[in-house]
């Protein structure tokens, strides 16, 4: 990559401060308090009574807020893109007509940093689907008013797995440009024009000062070190497990793999490639109201009930092998992307104990021993 | 840092290891639901085969409720056939309140009970550790149910008291009680607002039981479906009036949400609600009558004029 | 009590039972007595019929108070209904209460179909309690989007502003 800059520590918090001080919002990893409330009873209120310290990708109000000390931000970003609830419309009833006001489809300019590369892959490969029949132009409108600047990860658990699914920690796929730890700040590689737009009307904190041999030599070997960090946690042929799924929707093994399911949808919520979506019409008034999307998952009870009560999903683990189903195949044929980076959000968050490197590696063994079906036993390490 | 000690098994394992195997052999029950050991921890096991009933386990990791798999509406469970079912003290209270809503016969499942001295808050972890103020689950502290007697089998020696935690969940609720009203609308209006609606409180709780919740009840929309905090106040009322009395205080609720909602401080509050007005205790005594649906002449009302 | 409450009028919900409390209501009518006009009746069989979650959406509606009301323990029309519903809303009263909404808000009360006497206590109390605490804005305010409340009594309902 030719153009690379440097950018100190306190550069990038300055660099955070400039943009905020521009009027430019800033969303970033920031910790926060498990129960996330300043208040004094909170804190006292709170089960747990250590202050359990949490990451969340939050709006800066302050560049002191950034914290890249930490791992994973437990929600992803797609809630800067698909809030969990959003109006599309307002109506009011006039007479005999009906007023209707849309909300704007065109957004502030913002930018997002130190963001994982799984979050922002999830954006392109989410992208697909909302340019689709329809454009989503509140996606849309989002995600051009966004420069988003990754970080590779400086840390991961056993759960990651963006390498198995086409992704990885220093990956730049949704994004505008990556961040790299080198000693004494970052390696600032823009991917995009926005990406370079941005060092450009920064260049009191990026400095070129990027030798090949030491800094840039040290910023690739960073990377690829990320990369061995997660490929350790689970290799799968992608390809084989899509085809392995759309040829065995009956086989007893994805049942198997869901028994503990309940069923709670925190892994859709937490997941930043899960995009299904509810319309609401919500009355607000007499004559007036409001119509909203909020965030749904397919793994309630309720998501393919039809107007008839017939229900084609009405048990759990048909419910799940679904969302297996929805990931690594229908989603991949149709769109040739996997919907799913690997965050491992999914099993992290799961308390009921589904995990799904456990169940990836299920099936890419019984992918690849034909006529078998892998016990889960087998697979898990 | 805290004392990170690992921890054995609870006692009792081999019993229950047995008893599982002997249970499957004889065809009593078709499949045993417990806990194993997994990758990330200790989470609920499905098992059909006697030979594999070595995978049971049970020790301070072993948080889940899984009176949850009891629930009517989990067909795909109910077809496995029989179960026998790994209960702590604190989930066989919600076997009761099944069986006292009708929910399940007496005779559809047997209860493995294991005698337990507490489990850990942050229970998904490669070992067991010993359980400490700083670690144990805060409602693990005055456990009443010690010696559960809705059980068909009885395993394990009997445990210490859980440790007294930092600070109690009763203390922790009378904190609440004792700050002004606007105070405490600001917290649960705060809390609240974190609330995504994704319903795992009620998906995973075993008293959960309707066909259809009134969440999901459209003609009309009683509640909102949107995650906007208007919406999720309604919600987190309705659900803790409908478990007034009925809930057993096992935390799966607050331990499944995403986003880390206080859900214990409201179980407790509800706890002590039909306590002080209806002196009424959750145990595992199927005969003793939940509050809500029961009436008496003199009940208080104190609050109406 | 401040002195921007005094231009404000409390919008107050009543759900009452048919046989005891809407009767004695209207006996406070026939009977001519003079009372607070700021609540708005809804009449059901019984207080048993009487779902909490009424309570919630008439806040939520922009309703600042609410009045629950029904026939004296031992005179339920239906036997027990009562008896059940001051179970539920005991339990109900005290979760609002720990939820931190002001329980002068809501306002419970046996009525007979005789006390017409009584409805008129029991509104003007609510209705100085409801205005000693102002608008229930803290409510209304947790919508994304401010709540108009409803109209005006005096809007022209063949122009602006029409309810279908």
């Amino acid at each position: 990559m030719s153009d690379r800059y440097f950018i100190s520590d306190s550069d990038l918090r300055g660099l955070a401060a400039d943009l905020l001080g521009a009027g430019t919002d800033v969303i970033a990893p920031v910790a926060t308090d498990i129960c996330q409330s300043p208040s004094a009873i909170a804190a006292s209120a709170c089960t747990l009574d250590h202050s359990l310290v949490d990451i969340d990708y939050r709006a800066l109000t302050d560049a002191d807020e950034l914290d890249l000390s930490r791992g994973l931000p437990q929600l992803s970003l797609k809630g800067y893109f698909l809030p969990e609830h959003e109006a599309l419309c307002r109506w009011k009833q006039k007479g005999i007509t009906v007023e209707v006001e849309e909300v704007p489809t065109e957004f502030a300019p913002r930018v997002v940093l130190a963001a994982k590369a799984c979050d922002a892959a999830a954006l392109e490969v989410v992208d697909k689907v909302m340019n689709w029949d329809y454009k989503d132009e509140l996606w849309n409108g989002r995600r051009e008013a966004t420069t988003i600047v990754n970080l590779t990860c400086p840390m991961i658990d056993d759960s990651c797995f963006c390498t198995a699914v086409g992704t990885a920690p220093d990956d730049v796929k949704g994004a505008d440009g990556l961040l790299t730890p080198v000693a004494g700040g970052y390696v600032y590689e823009p991917a995009t024009d926005k990406g370079r737009a941005l060092a450009e009307a920064n260049k009191a904190r990026f400095s070129n000062d990027v030798e090949a041999d030491t800094r840039g030599r040290e910023a690739d070997d960073e990377r690829a070190a990320s990369r061995q960090r997660v490929a350790a946690n689970l290799e799968i042929d992608a390809e084989s497990v899509r085809d392995w799924i759309d040829t065995h929707f009956e086989d007893p093994l994805l049942s198997q793999l869901a028994i503990r399911c309940n069923g709670c949808g925190a892994c859709t919520s937490v997941c930043p490639t899960c995009h299904c979506f509810d319309i609401v019409d919500e009355q607000e008034g007499v004559g007036r109201g409001t119509r909203r999307r909020c965030w749904d998952t397919c793994q309630a009870p309720t998501f393919t009930l039809h107007a008839s009560g017939h229900n084609p999903r009405d048990d759990q683990h048909v419910r799940y092998r679904q969302r297996i189903n929805h990931k690594f195949a229908i989603y991949p044929l149709k769109f040739g992307e996997v919907l799913c980076t690997g965050c491992g959000r999914c099993t992290r968050v799961c308390h009921a104990g589904q995990d799904l490197v456990e169940i990836l590696q299920a099936i890419d063994i019984a992918a690849r021993r034909p006529g078998d079906s892998a016990e889960p036993e087998e697979a898990a390490s | 840092m805290t004392d990170m000690a690992t921890a054995p098994a609870y006692t009792g394992v081999d019993d229950l290891r047995r008893i599982a195997r002997e249970l499957l052999e004889a065809g009593d029950v078709r499949v045993i639901i417990g806990y194993e050991n997994a990758r990330r921890g200790a989470r609920p096991v499905f098992i059909s085969d006697p030979a594999e009933t070595d995978k049971l386990i049970f020790d301070t990791r072993c948080v889940h409720n899984l009176v949850t798999y009891l629930n009517p509406r989990r067909d795909h469970v109910a077809e496995l056939g029989k179960i026998a079912l790994v209960v702590k003290g604190c989930d066989v209270k919600a076997v009761a309140g099944l069986l006292r809503e009708s929910q399940v016969g007496r005779d559809d499942v047997v209860l493995i009970g294991v005698r337990c001295g507490g489990v850990l808050e942050e229970n998904e972890l490669p070992a067991a550790l010993a359980l400490t103020p700083e670690n144990v689950a805060p409602r693990c502290y005055g456990c009443d149910n010690r010696e559960p007697t809705l059980t068909d089998h009885l395993v394990g020696e009997p445990q210490p008291e859980p440790p007294r935690p930092v600070m109690t969940i009763d203390e922790r609720v009378a904190a609440l009680d004792g700050q002004p009203m606007e105070e405490r609308w600001a917290f649960w209006t705060e809390q609240f607002s974190k609330c995504v609606r994704c319903y795992a409180c009620r998906q995973v709780c075993p008293l959960c039981i309707c066909e259809q919740c009134i969440v999901e009840k459209t003609r009309p929309q009683w509640i909102e479906s949107s995650a906007h905090p208007r919406g999720n106040l309604s919600w987190n009322i309705t659900r803790a009036i409908h478990l007034a009395g009925r809930c057993v205080d096992c935390g799966e609720c607050e331990r499944f949400c995403p986003v880390g909602i206080p859900l214990s401080l409201l179980n407790r509050k509800l706890q002590h609600i039909v306590h002080e007005r209806y002196d009424y205790t959750v145990s595992d005594d199927p005969e003793n009558a939940a509050p809500i649906g029961d009436y008496r002449l003199d009940d208080q009302q104190e609050f109406i004029k | 009590m401040t002195d921007a409450h005094t231009d404000f009028e409390p919008r107050i919900t009543a759900f009452v039972c048919n046989w005891c409390t809407y009767t004695g209501a209207d006996l406070a009518g026939t009977s001519r007595l003079h009372m607070a006009s700021n609540v708005r009746l809804i009449r059901l069989p019984c207080t048993g019929r009487i779902d909490p979650l009424f309570i919630v959406k008439s806040f939520e509606r922009g309703a600042d108070g609410v009045i629950v009301s029904g026939c004296h323990p031992a005179d339920c029309h239906y036997t027990s209904g009562n008896y059940h519903a001051r179970r539920r809303f005991a339990v109900f009263h005290d979760i609002m209460e720990f939820i931190g909404v002001d329980p002068r808000r809501m306002t419970f009360s046996w009525v007979s179909a005789s006390e017409g006497a009584k409805w008129k206590d029991v509104v003007d109390e609510a209705v100085r309690n409801v205005r000693e605490l102002g608008p229930f804005e803290a409510y209304r305010a947790l919508a994304p989007e401010a709540v108009e409340p409803w109209p005006a009594a005096t809007s022209d309902p063949a122009g602006e502003e029409v309810a279908s």
